[in-house]
């Protein structure tokens, strides 16, 4: 295997959306997504001499997020305190606790169903994506995610228009055979 | 004849293609005229376009510009130290 070496100033570009969308899904706040992204780059660059190699970027990056998402969860935790534990469950809402009954979803809701299977769905492919060899992950998503040109992204990767193509529909190859088995397992 | 006529390698791959748009007309053609024959190809491009589909249906969230604008230079500054 290669030596993986760290290229910190690509990272917000190649992996920024990747890592925002992975923590979204687990922190539902997109202000706190963002602050945690970037304390995830922060602290994989204060601990690169500690990287071995061993995984790609995107793995490592994703291992120090995760244990951001879990130091923030901690935080939050232990800010509640025991005896009060204050939620606001609407957006829009200036009064806390507002649980009332008729504010709780309902699950026979058609929506609500849709939602949790958009969201099973998009982790799903989350972790299909992780398993994809980097090249093809971070160029499948600058094209279908990020909708980049492909004149660009074949400047960036240094790479032709057949290429890139070629690329992708392995990519996308890899992501259908995997989607399938994840969903078939799951249902 | 071969100008019309494509192989399976560079039918999935024109599929690949279409699902973003990239196809000019006459690739469209070529891709039409060997599905019309290989139902193989027929039923990639089917679930190609199933799976599109699904990804454009999935609500992805992206960093904006001036979002990523702030880390960079959270990182750069980093860096400098």
């Amino acid at each position: 295997m290669p030596e993986v070496k760290l290229i910190p100033e690509k990272w917000v570009d190649r992996y920024g959306d990747y890592l925002f969308n992975f923590t979204i899904s687990r922190v539902n706040d997109p202000i706190m997504a963002q602050d945690l992204v970037s304390e995830t780059f922060l602290a994989g660059l204060k601990s690169a001499h500690r990287f071995k190699g061993n995984s790609t970027e995107r793995t490592w990056l994703i291992s120090i997020l995760k244990r951001k998402i879990i130091d923030y969860y901690r935080k939050i935790n232990s800010n509640k305190g025991k005896a009060e534990v204050r939620m606001s469950y609407l957006p829009s809402s200036d009064q806390d606790g507002d649980w009332m009954e008729e504010r709780a979803e309902d699950l026979r809701n058609p929506n609500v169903e849709d939602v949790i299977e958009q969201r099973e769905l998009g982790e799903a492919l989350e972790e299909c994506i992780a398993c994809l060899p980097e090249r093809y992950a971070t160029i499948f998503v600058q094209k279908t995610i990020d909708n980049l040109e492909t004149e660009t992204i074949c400047k960036e990767h240094d790479i032709t228009a057949s290429n890139l193509w070629v690329i992708i529909h392995r990519a996308r190859v890899q992501l259908m055979e995997c989607l399938n088995k994840k969903w078939h397992k799951n249902s | 004849m071969s100008k019309f006529f494509i192989n399976c390698d560079q039918a999935s791959i024109l599929s690949t293609r279409e699902q973003y748009g990239d196809l000019n007309p006459k690739e469209i053609f070529r891709h039409k005229l060997h599905r019309g024959h290989c139902f193989k190809c027929r039923s990639f491009h089917k679930n190609n376009a199933k799976f599109q589909r699904t990804l454009k249906g999935l609500r992805w969230v992206s960093l904006g510009i001036e979002q990523k604008k702030l880390i960079k230079k959270a990182l750069k500054e980093a860096m400098s130290k």
